[in-house]
């Protein structure tokens, strides 16, 4: 049994920030990765990240997970423990995780969840071809593993996701037909299409996958035109001759031990899916448990960093320690929340997020 | 529109140019950044404090042209790569148009470059000029690339050295066979199937998972256990906040049994 003040779950951007802020305050942490190697979505992130200089603005996304992963093996406060899935929280808060086909048992006085989240999939006539990928995926099989996914692809999805991805695959010399979206605009940021569209790779908004087809593989897919009710317009069909479908149509939290844990959840659109109920310093309704990053509400990796530091100051605080710097370095971090999320392209987040202190502060769903 | 394409029009375009006077004067940069996203690091870049945004980090950039020497500093810090730095006096007859490029093969200092417009449409091809590393850590390089002074304005890239062959769409005429919608990927469940046993009386995440196994394979429902909440909201017309949600139990994910009988360190 392993005896540790703070357990973080996941090594990714939120985790790694939250584990440098517990323990810049003195608290003892354990991080358990799934992964060989912490750093989470960061390891592929070969674009230069926005945000500014406190998030690390400008700097490729593997850079800064490099970064983050240099402060947290550097620190004797910090444990990591690669290779290692969290599988279950009990109701008398014990933790199992399993590395190597071991069970480890953990004995955290508080956790904080950082799981992030996971590729949503879609519903349509041949989406089981092989050659249909999340467009996630696509991206580590690209930058993590070295491997194109195959000559021309089919994007469906222009958030930032499939917009990113799309200029990826152009540097690995990848074709894109196409990234086709079904909202009448364009979900991700403006300058990432505009980046695409300069390379030759056509957006095209109002547009959905009617059907993938081929012998064995995918050849082909159907699109078609959305009405403004989402409906399929008949006859506008087309063919898009392709060999890759990367499908990046949003990402979902993933909170399965936030519901192991007695967390209670609410599901709210605004944030992709149920997410734990949490105050403002990031403690859901099981006071043992804290959460951050896209867990608790899916968003760009600036604001899980922001939230990871937040989580990592307030489980410490709660454990007595920084009880003196605790409170400015968490309202430092709120105030950063707040900016980044104070633009027209945070409206959802802020929906969503007032949605959950509503519910908070009635008590519950 | 720009935000059904990614292509800014010319009115957006508008808002961003220098006036003729200032192009006419030297070297100056251009930030075709028309979205208010929460970024700054131009404002940062800038040695000389020519960029500002407007109020939070949320505001668009504003390039002060009287300030801006077109050194292109700016140009590899734009993580949007949305700077550009044009010179009109480069020579009577061509303008220099300095841009971010982040693909290999670099071109070198002579070739001849295929320019693209906004649109990705090719321009033509002319010459690289220079090549400026962006360095290790940052490795954005930026090209100057000398193109005809009526195209300044025009030209926003050069084609990848690794770009495919354009492969031509088929007319409609489509080759589909009647295929199935999968459903859970792990156990090889179809919407077909969701929706049978739904009609038979099924009306719980649960209840379909003990019934056909969907989200029991190694993924323990994380695809599958959404679409099936939107196939029962679709279903019964309930908003997908009041669909009940499955049982979470341990473990998250497969975990042979042979490592529970080994017990680990209990």
């Amino acid at each position: 049994m392993i005896n540790v003040e703070i357990l973080i779950v996941g090594g990714g951007p939120a985790g790694l920030c939250a584990a440098n802020a517990a323990a810049d305050l003195g608290a003892s942490v354990l991080i358990c990765e799934r992964d060989e190697i912490p750093g989470g979505q960061l390891v592929k992130q070969t674009h230069k990240f926005f945000g500014s200089r406190k998030q690390y603005a400008g700097d490729r996304g593997i850079a800064i997970g490099d970064f983050l992963l240099d402060e947290v093996i550097n620190d004797p406060k910090i444990e990591v423990m690669p290779d290692t899935t969290v599988i279950g929280i009990y109701e008398d808060g014990l933790v199992l995780a399993e590395r190597s086909e071991e069970i480890i048992k953990i004995n955290p006085r508080k956790i904080i969840i950082a799981t992030g989240a996971a590729e949503k999939f879609l519903t349509f006539p041949g989406n089981d071809l092989p050659g249909i990928y999340g467009a996630g995926a696509v991206q580590t099989l690209m930058n993590v593993a070295g491997v194109i996914p195959g000559e021309r692809v089919l994007m469906v999805g222009a958030g930032n996701i499939g917009l990113i991805v799309s200029y990826q695959l152009a540097q690995a010399g990848v074709e894109t037909a196409a990234v086709i979206e079904g909202a009448p605009t364009i979900g991700g940021y403006l300058v990432h299409a505009s980046k695409i569209q300069r390379l030759g790779i056509p957006v095209r908004t109002g547009y959905t996958i009617k059907e993938a087809y081929g012998d064995g593989k995918v050849e082909g897919a159907v699109i078609c035109r959305l009405d403004a009710a989402w409906n399929m317009i008949e006859g506008s069909e087309e063919d898009i001759k392709c060999d890759t479908i990367c499908l990046a149509v949003g990402l979902t939290p993933l909170t399965e031990l936030c519901w192991q844990a007695g967390c209670e959840m609410a599901f709210i659109r605004e944030l992709s899916g149920h997410v734990p109920l949490i105050d403002k310093y990031l403690q859901t309704t099981n006071p043992k448990i804290y959460v951050a990053g896209d867990v608790s509400g899916v968003e760009e990796a600036s604001s899980a960093m922001v939230e990871g530091r937040l989580a990592g100051y307030s489980a410490a605080c709660s454990l007595g320690y920084g009880l003196d710097t605790a409170p400015s370095l968490q309202a430092g971090a709120m105030a950063e929340l707040d900016e980044l999320r104070a633009g027209p392209m945070s409206d959802r987040i802020r929906q969503g997020v007032e949605k959950v202190e509503k519910m908070v502060t009635k008590g519950g769903v | 529109m720009l935000i059904n394409t990614g292509i800014p029009t010319k009115e957006d375009l508008a808002k961003v140019d220098p006036s003729a006077e200032r192009l006419a004067q030297g070297p100056v940069a251009i930030v075709e950044c028309f979205q208010e996203i929460p970024c700054n690091p131009c404002v940062d870049a800038c040695k000389r404090n020519a960029i500002n945004i407007e109020g939070d980090i949320n505001g668009l950039p504003i390039v002060d042209f009287e300030k801006c020497n077109g050194c292109g500093v700016c140009i590899a810090h734009c993580p949007g790569l949305a700077i550009f730095v044009i010179d009109k006096t480069y020579s009577e007859s061509h303008a220099v148009v300095r841009l971010p490029y982040e693909f290999v093969p670099l071109p070198e200092k002579g070739q001849l470059a295929c320019a693209l417009n906004r649109a990705g449409e090719e321009l033509g091809n002319f010459e690289v000029v220079r090549v400026i590393s962006g360095g290790a850590k940052n490795k954005t390089t930026t090209i100057w690339l000398a193109v005809p002074q009526d195209l300044a304005m025009e030209v926003r890239s050069i084609k990848a050295p690794n770009s495919a062959p354009n492969i031509q769409n088929s007319a409609p005429g489509l080759q589909s066979s009647p295929t199935d919608t999968l459903i859970c990927r792990c156990e090889d469940i179809t919407l077909d199937e969701i929706r049978r046993v739904i009609a038979d009386g099924y009306r719980t995440i649960d209840e379909i998972k003990r019934v056909t196994r969907a989200g029991m394979g190694p993924c323990q429902g994380r695809t599958c256990r959404q679409l099936i909440a939107q196939e029962l909201s679709r279903h019964f017309g309930i908003p997908m906040e009041e669909v009940l949600m499955s049982t979470f139990r341990p473990p998250v994910k497969p975990v042979k049994l042979g490592s529970f009988v080994k017990g680990g360190d209990l």
